[in-house]
């Protein structure tokens, strides 16, 4: 008897969860459009002839093997030496400028997104921040603000969207093939995301440290600086690291437009047919990307075991 | 005791200073090996003219073609549309794709899955560590290269190819879906599967009855995301002769049409922008 008793209780607090009808409405709307994806194609996409592609990555398996070996049986040693000089010629000077690229591109874009984030802050950037103000504030004084806020936010979203490629290429055509045009470009793709997640971090700050700082006649400026900067020290780094293994990533590719990094040589043996040169730039830079994923890990750990100690 | 011990103390050396030194040196040193304070002066002298019409074409994006098409051609709002739907279903499929192989191998790279929290040294718990360790190496493996390093790759060994630039997309996304869904599945509460074990429960049965169910939404909000990144990488894939809005875009900046260029850029800042706020609206219903 209890277990019908058991079975009750479950079932009523079944029918109580709650339940958002749009989630329904979304996740069904998610189903139906995979589904109608597969479907157009299926109807729309170039048959996978398997014959003939089967053929293509037996030549493309064969074009593997550095043309200097090709001809002879193949030996690990002098596979080794290859690589050995491939990295001392080229490889060595690209991932070094690709990691280069990374990490000023991401220093760049904490700054410049430290800055956006405050101007960001719908509750810094209004009327009156934090406390209501002594006299009644004009219409158009509390428009301004807000625009403001919202401006910075239309203009986060818009670096946000356009993928790092696209402003890498037209950085190239328009600036010249310098190294400037690939950071300019991933820069401008991570204000927009570093910007983004720092005006959320610094809205959901408890308001009563800068409402003190208010009452005793800080400017916005001051409140940023003393208060909202300082104690989202911590989560910044920890987006900063990972926006690092992001840029990392990216800018092993971004060379594929034309100059520096890693992407160019890779994009330079496609276009040549030296298959086995693109294999090896290609495991470069998922080394690159290893290391840096495995960099960035350690740091983050170290960071979140850095503020649960605080906490204590 | 009450004294000012907790204090963050501002010297000099404190470890917050210390870091932003350390990082604005490394960016100092990682600039000069890249030339770059000689090169700003080369900036200075660019064409300004390209980059002045680059910025004015932004407030007045093309209705319809600059330059002659043939007769026939669909009207330019309708290219970017279709631009657009392909984008679409290239992320879509990419995605699921993507979830078909981040799911499984997600699971294999938990240690709850595996139980690796016990301390035992029998040969089952070794092999059982044996088995996450191949799937973390997995995971980074397949997250390690890029998505338009894996389409050349399959470009030049398959020929041009959707289905191949959908694995292309599909592979490290699934790479990273694993790494992250792993994450949340690991911080995902433990008492429930505590309770479980106590009562009996096998190791499957538990992790499928109490971990995934509570981490479900973290897992739900983080696949939205993926989608908003597959979309650009979708685009993106335009470059390389996919029919997206990339290949569109590298069209009309090579002819120089940068009204063009500017109502596909805006096409494609529309379609994030729908993406974005739909899955705000979904992140905040689950994760709240």
């Amino acid at each position: 008897m209890s277990t019908v008793h058991d079975f009750e209780i479950l079932s009523r607090l079944r029918r109580e969860r709650s339940r958002s009808k749009f989630l329904r409405a979304s996740l069904a709307a998610v189903a139906a459009l995979i589904a109608l994806a597969w479907i157009l194609a299926a109807c729309e996409w170039r048959s996978f002839d398997f014959a003939s592609r089967t053929s293509k990555v037996m030549r493309f398996a064969q074009e593997l093997v550095p043309y200097a070996l090709r001809e002879r049986a193949f030996s690990w040693s002098e596979y080794g030496a290859w690589i050995a000089d491939r990295w001392q010629t080229s490889a060595a000077a690209a991932t070094v400028n690709t990691l280069a690229i990374a990490f000023t591109a991401i220093v760049i874009a904490a700054l410049f997104g430290a800055f956006a984030s405050t101007a960001a802050t719908r509750s810094l950037m209004t009327a009156e921040p934090y406390l209501p103000a002594a006299h009644p504030t004009s219409r158009w004084l509390r428009w301004g603000w807000s625009a403001v806020a919202n401006l910075t936010r239309l203009l986060l979203l818009f670096l946000r969207a356009i993928p790092e490629y696209v402003f890498a290429f037209l950085a190239v055509a328009m600036l010249g093939p310098l190294a400037w045009a690939l950071i300019l470009a991933l820069a401008l793709h991570n204000v927009g995301i570093l910007g983004r997640l720092g005006a959320e971090m610094f809205e959901d700050q408890p308001r009563s440290t800068p409402r003190a700082l208010r009452a005793a006649g800080a400017s916005r400026a001051h409140i940023a600086a003393a208060v909202l900067l300082p104690t989202s020290f911590t989560r910044f780094w920890l987006f900063f690291f990972y926006r690092f293994e992001t840029c990392i990533r990216e800018a092993t590719v971004l060379g594929m437009v034309g100059v520096v990094s890693l992407g160019y040589g890779i994009a330079n043996a496609r276009a040549r047919l030296f298959y086995d040169e693109m294999i090896f730039l290609i495991a470069c830079s998922a080394l690159l990307v290893l290391c840096g994923d495995l960099a960035s890990t350690w740091m983050r750990e170290r960071l979140r075991a850095a503020s649960r100690e605080s906490l204590r | 005791m009450l004294d000012s011990s907790h204090i963050a103390r501002g010297r000099v050396l404190d470890g917050r200073w210390l870091s932003l030194g350390a990082a604005l040196i490394a960016a100092t040193l990682a600039a000069w090996h890249l030339d770059l304070f000689a090169t700003l002066a080369q900036l200075v002298d660019l064409d300004l003219g390209l980059l002045a019409r680059f910025f004015a074409a932004a407030i007045s994006p093309a209705l319809s073609y600059e330059g002659a098409v043939p007769a026939g051609t669909p009207p330019l709002l309708f290219k970017a549309l279709e631009a657009a739907r392909q984008t679409l279903i290239f992320a879509l499929t990419g995605l699921s794709l993507a979830l078909v192989i981040g799911v499984p191998l997600g699971i294999a790279c938990t240690r709850s899955f595996w139980n690796l929290a016990q301390r035992s040294n029998s040969a089952r718990h070794r092999l059982r560590r044996g088995a996450w360790f191949c799937a973390r190496t997995v995971a980074a493996l397949l997250r390690s290269v890029h998505e338009l390093l894996f389409a050349i790759l399959f470009l030049a060994a398959l020929g041009m190819s959707e289905l191949a630039a959908v694995i292309a997309i599909a592979l490290p996304y699934g790479g990273i879906l694993a790494k992250v869904f792993a994450e949340l599945l690991d911080e995902a509460p433990d008492g429930p599967s505590h309770a479980l074990a106590a009562s009996g429960a096998g190791r499957t049965t538990n992790f499928f009855a109490t971990r995934l169910p509570a981490a479900l939404p973290n897992l739900c909000a983080y696949a939205f995301y993926r989608f908003e990144c597959a979309l650009r990488s979708a685009a993106v894939l335009g470059f390389f002769g996919l029919p997206t809005l990339g290949f569109f875009l590298a069209q009309a900046f090579e002819n120089l049409h940068l009204r063009e260029l500017w109502t596909y850029l805006y096409t494609l800042l529309l379609l994030v922008w729908l993406i974005e706020m739909w899955s705000g609206a979904i992140r905040r219903r689950l994760v709240a």
